[in-house]
This record gives C-alpha cells, sequence and structure tokens, in this order.
C-alpha cells in the first residue's frame, strides 16, 4: 500500500465573500498521477496553491508527510517547496535574463554551492530533456515547447518528491503538448514522482492514476 | 544574493539599467560640482588676505581729517591702541597678529601713501620681502624706504635717492612690486614700523583727530585658526564698533554676490535638491523595474527563494547600479570641475581697505583681485558621494524589496 506524502483536510478558500474552494479533503500517496480537472474558474489552480502552499488556506489543514504545514511562516513555506516541490506552469515563467540552464538553476541560487555544481546539474537535466544544444540560450530565442522543457528541467532540479503542474500544455500545440505529457509520464514512471496536474482537456486525464473532477470549488466525483 | 543573475539582470535590462544609473549619476554630478564650485569660491576669497598671509585684517573708522595736509591718517584705518592688540593677541585661536601703521603724507609737491611695516613678521605686508626687484629689504634699526617699483617708475624714483617725509630723509634702499604680491596694503613707500610709528606720534592733525602713541598701529594682520575666524571676527566688532572693517574670508565672500559664495546654506539646500531629484529617479526606476518583474519574483519565491533571498537580490542590483552610478557622477564632476577651473573670479577689495585716498587719480576705482577659480574636487568629497551612492542604493533596494518580498506567487502566477 502506498504511503500518503500529500494531503488537505476540509481546506476552503474565500476572497471576501467568494468561496472559491468549498471544505475539499484530498490526498496524494507517494508515485501517484493525479489529475485534476474541471471547468476554467471551478477552483482547480487555487486547490493547487493550497495544497503546495503558495496559498494559505481560509480553513482546514494542509499536511506534507504528517507534518502539518499550514501554520509555517512564509520563509518555511519556501524552504519546504524548495526541498519538497516542483512546479511547472502553463506560462512556463522562465526568468527572461537568464539562459536556459541558468533558469533551471534558479532554485539552486540561493544555496550555497559552487556555480560549477549548479552548472553541471542544471545541464545533466537540460539533456534529459533533449536541450544541451539550447543551454546557453535565453527564453526569447525558444520555441514554447523548448521553453516548457526547461521549466521541467527546473522543476527537477531539486530532485522534488511531488510536481504541481498547472495547465502545463495550455499554451503549446497538441504535438508539442503530446511531448510534454510523455516526458510527465516518463518521469513519473520511471523516477516515481508524485505529479498532480491541473488540466481542462480531459484527453491528458486519462493516463492519470486517479482523477479528481471540481465544479465550483467542490470535488463532484 | 547571485552574482551571476544580479550582473544577467543589469546588463539585459540596459535600459532600464542605463536609466537608473544616469539619472542618479547627474544628481552625484551635480553635488560634486556645486560643492566644488562653493569650495572653489571660498578658497578664491581667501586669496587676498592669505597674499599677505593673514586671514583677519582689522581697521577702525574714524574721523575725517580736518585738514588734508601734512601727515594724516585715513578716517577708515585710525588709532588701535597698544593695550587692544595685546588683548587680541590673547584671543583663543589667534596665532599671529602683524601691525602696520598707513599714513597718508601731504607735502605741497606731492602726496605719499605711506605704510609702516614689521620686517620679521610672516604674517602682514612683511611678505613683501619676496617682491624686491631692486635693491634690498628694510634692514633692522635703520631709517629707510622701498618705494613700490610701479610708482617710483612713474616718479623716476630709483634706489639710493632719498625721501623727506616731515623733514625726515629716507634713503630708499629698494623697489618692491607691490601689485605681485597683494591687493591689500599697497603703498607708495614702506618705511619700518617704528619709523612710521613715530611720523604718526609726531603729527598734530594725527593727534587731534585721533590721539596715538608710538607703539600703537592703525592696521592689523591676523592670523587664526580657520574655525575660530567668525568667532574672532566677532569679538573683533564688539571691540571695535560696528563701524570697523574686519575682513574674513566670508566677509570678502560676501561680496562676491555670486549664489554659490553667498551661503553654505544655498549649497547644502542645492546638493540636498540634486540628491533628492536623483534618488528619486532611481527609486522611480527601480519601482518600475520591479513591478515589471512581479512574476520573476513570483517564479523565485515559489521555488524557494526565501523573503530575505529576494530583498538581498533586489538590495544588490540597486547596490550595483548606484555605486556605478556614483562612480560616473565623480567622473562627471571632475571633469566638469576641471572645465570650471578655467575660469576667473574677480574679488572686489572694500574701499576701506584700499590705501589710495579716493580723492586722489584712480582711488575711486574699485580695485579688484582676479585670478583663476580653483576648482577641484576633494578627495572626501567623492569618496563621500560615492558612499552616499551605495547608500542611497540599499536603502532604494531594501525599501523596494521590502514591499515586493510580499508578492503572493499565487496572485502573480496566475495564468489570464
Amino acid at each position: 500500500m502506498s504511503k500518503t506524502i500529500l494531503s488537505g483536510d476540509d481546506l476552503s478558500k474565500k476572497y471576501g465573500d467568494l468561496e472559491v474552494v468549498k471544505h475539499v479533503s484530498v490526498s496524494v500517496d507517494e508515485g501517484e498521477f493525479i489529475c485534476l480537472v474541471g471547468k476554467s474558474g471551478c477552483g482547480k489552480t487555487t486547490l493547487l496553491s493550497l495544497l503546495s502552499g503558495l496559498e494559505r488556506a481560509t480553513t482546514g489543514q494542509v499536511r506534507y508527510n504528517g507534518k502539518n504545514i499550514t501554520t509555517s511562516s512564509e520563509d518555511e513555506l519556501a524552504l519546504f517547496r524548495r526541498e519538497n516541490l516542483g512546479f511547472i506552469f502553463q506560462s512556463f515563467h522562465l526568468i527572461p535574463t537568464l539562459t536556459a540552464w541558468e533558469n533551471v538553476a534558479l532554485p539552486l541560487f540561493p544555496i550555497k554551492m559552487s556555480s560549477d555544481e549548479r552548472r553541471e546539474r542544471a545541464i545533466e537535466l537540460l539533456e534529459k530533456m533533449e536541450l544541451e544544444h539550447r543551454m546557453e540560450h535565453l527564453p526569447s530565442a525558444l520555441s514554447g515547447g523548448e521553453k516548457q522543457r526547461v521549466a521541467i528541467a527546473r522543476a527537477l532540479i531539486n530532485h522534488p518528491k511531488i510536481l504541481f503542474a498547472d495547465e502545463p500544455t495550455g499554451n503549446l500545440d497538441s504535438a508539442t503538448g503530446e511531448a510534454i505529457m510523455d516526458i510527465l509520464n516518463k518521469l513519473h514512471q520511471e523516477q516515481g514522482v508524485a505529479i498532480l496536474m491541473v488540466t481542462h482537456e480531459a484527453e491528458l486525464a486519462k493516463t492519470a492514476d486517479r482523477l479528481i473532477r471540481m465544479h465550483d470549488g467542490e470535488i463532484v466525483s | 544574493m547571485n552574482f551571476h543573475y544580479l550582473i544577467s539582470e543589469l546588463y539585459y535590462q540596459r535600459r532600464r539599467t542605463v536609466t537608473a544609473v544616469a539619472g542618479l549619476s547627474i544628481g552625484i554630478a551635480l553635488l560634486i560640482i556645486l560643492n566644488s564650485l562653493s569650495l572653489a569660491y571660498r578658497q578664491a576669497a581667501h586669496a587676498p588676505l592669505q597674499e599677505i598671509g593673514a586671514d583677519i585684517t582689522v581697521q577702525r573708522s574714524g574721523d575725517v581729517p580736518k585738514e588734508l595736509s601734512g601727515i594724516v591718517f585715513p578716517c577708515s584705518a585710525v588709532t588701535i591702541k597698544a593695550a587692544e592688540i595685546k588683548k587680541i593677541e590673547g584671543l583663543k585661536g589667534v596665532r599671529g597678529v602683524g601691525r602696520a601703521v598707513l599714513l597718508w603724507v601731504f607735502q605741497p609737491q606731492r602726496a605719499w601713501i605711506v605704510l609702516g611695516i614689521e620686517r620679521h613678521n610672516n604674517v602682514g605686508p612683511s611678505i613683501l620681502r619676496n617682491a624686491v626687484v631692486a635693491g634690498r629689504f628694510l634692514k633692522d634699526g635703520q631709517p629707510e624706504a622701498l618705494a613700490e617699483a610701479a610708482y617710483a617708475r612713474q616718479f623716476g624714483i630709483k634706489v639710493g635717492d632719498k625721501i623727506s617725509l616731515a623733514g625726515k630723509k629716507y634713503p630708499v634702499v629698494g623697489l618692491v612690486d607691490a601689485s605681485r604680491a597683494t591687493k591689500i596694503a599697497v603703498a607708495n613707500l614702506y618705511l619700518p614700523l617704528g619709523e612710521a610709528q613715530r611720523l604718526a606720534a609726531a603729527s598734530a592733525p594725527i593727534q587731534t583727530v585721533s590721539p596715538f602713541t608710538a607703539e600703537d598701529a592703525n592696521l592689523l594682520f591676523i592670523k587664526a585658526d580657520e574655525e575660530k575666524i567668525p568667532e574672532i571676527a566677532a569679538t573683533l566688532k564688539s571691540m571695535f564698533g560696528e563701524k570697523a572693517t574686519i575682513a574674513t574670508p566670508d566677509s570678502l565672500l560676501k561680496l562676491l554676490g555670486s549664489l554659490f559664495a553667498l551661503s553654505d546654506k544655498f549649497t547644502l539646500a542645492a546638493s540636498l535638491i540634486a540628491i533628492l531629484v536623483a534618488v528619486l529617479i532611481a527609486f522611480k526606476t527601480m519601482a518600475g523595474n520591479i513591478a515589471e518583474r512581479s512574476q520573476e519574483i513570483g517564479v523565485m519565491k515559489a521555488v524557494g527563494w526565501t523573503n530575505r533571498n529576494v530583498v538581498m537580490q533586489l538590495v544588490g542590483e540597486s547596490v550595483i547600479q548606484c555605486f556605478v552610478a556614483g562612480v560616473l557622477g565623480v567622473a562627471l564632476g571632475i571633469i566638469a570641475a576641471f572645465g570650471l577651473s578655467f575660469m576667473k573670479v574677480s574679488i572686489p577689495i572694500p574701499w576701506e581697505m584700499c590705501p589710495t585716498p579716493h580723492f586722489l587719480p584712480g582711488g575711486g576705482d574699485q580695485i579688484f583681485k582676479t585670478l583663476q577659480l580653483p576648482v577641484h574636487v576633494p578627495l572626501a568629497l567623492a569618496v563621500f558621494a560615492i558612499i552616499l551612492s551605495v547608500v542611497i542604493g540599499g536603502l532604494t533596494g531594501g525599501l523596494l524589496g521590502r514591499n515586493v518580498s510580499r508578492i503572493k506567487p499565487s496572485e502573480v502566477l496566475r495564468h489570464e
């Protein structure tokens, strides 16, 4: 039986009078691939933010390996994310003034280590993403698919236990999107990384171990 | 702080970097120029007094001579008693006092401006020993005279001639080019102080207007500690009254009338405005920069940068930019100072300090001391400007960084 590494219990999020996430409980097991689906505005991204510590819940608790992280400070949450989580965003969010390898190494910048070690680790991941020829390029010189592969490499630099992917193929054409999904599936299958992916494309969700449907801030199935 | 990231940011965002650096460097350059100019005017104003080895000159105003015949005092320089001189010598901050006696000698065929000088005192007109162009300087205990070179040329006076004053003959032992040495205390004839004192003490017109003994003087030159000059000048004003002529570098500076020469307060206010404008430009540019980078900062926080990491990175960028701006501003200031150092400034000498009677030819003309404005950037000012730039950078980066570190990644990273 797989161990639960992340759980959200009775999570709610209110913005003023608007309740975006309503008393949701969800758990992620080690190495599990979960797809969070639902219409735009149903609270998927907010739930992802609550579970990853990017956002604080109005009520409820988030536990990582049994430890309540809801009460952690901003800086504690930042360190928690650095050590345990990886993020992939729909809009890639690469730093425009850093080259591909520097973007991959961004989470390592605040850590005391040699520049060579950072570079080696970043290049190793870029090679896995078949982007070794692009490592000195700025994001402006990369295609959408290449940018997302750099973002995936950045998400993996700290060997995360869970990858949070928010519409990772949303800004890509279907062929490139499929290639990105192949990479995520491979990561899940070969490295056992747990993935919590938000998408509104039912086709992509088919590859997941588990599907969570949301509607109007609630889990419906 | 990651230096590699910092340099990449500044290099690839060149337009932003150049705007911030240019804005602040212009402000720093203005600060340097304003303060260097102010300092240069101050030094220039000191020049007329420094030429005679003094920081302050003192003259007491008195009554106009009843008759312009024989030996008289100018009304702007009447008796200063020996006891008063002794008191001045004892004032705190006074390093030396030079005495002189200025006389107008009216004879049927000629009028003389005569100055009695101390031969061995470095404070006062004895500095003329360096301006002897013919013959020699005055010797101790000799009743002899020096003639001013231009005056001697005009009236055909030569070394070896004898000049008669109040019935006593004085051999001319040398010619001095007083114009080369000073604009203050220029006379036609220079006598040993003792001789001039005796002539004044024996003069009935002087005794009726301003009683004088052979130990008194009517012109004092004071060397003083720089920081004590205003205090000493105020004491002298209270001793000799408001009508006395107490010349100090500050009083000469006021005569210049230039904005830079007017007051320290003007320079300070203008410097503060220059810095304030520079800080606002730097602040606005950096605030714009940070606002544009909110998503970038959101990513940094999402991938594990703490608030302190983010603030330190932004402070680093800001400090480096401002340091470069400071160095550039100092360089611009030095270039501008070099250009301004070719400027000439004419310092008006107050009429009371001009020994020529106003009713004689040239006596009513305003005398100026003209010199090249000694503009330079002191090392301390340059270092201060660079440190100030770095402090501005630190504060600006810190303040903006603190605000921006409160950004919630979930808000700025949410896709449209």
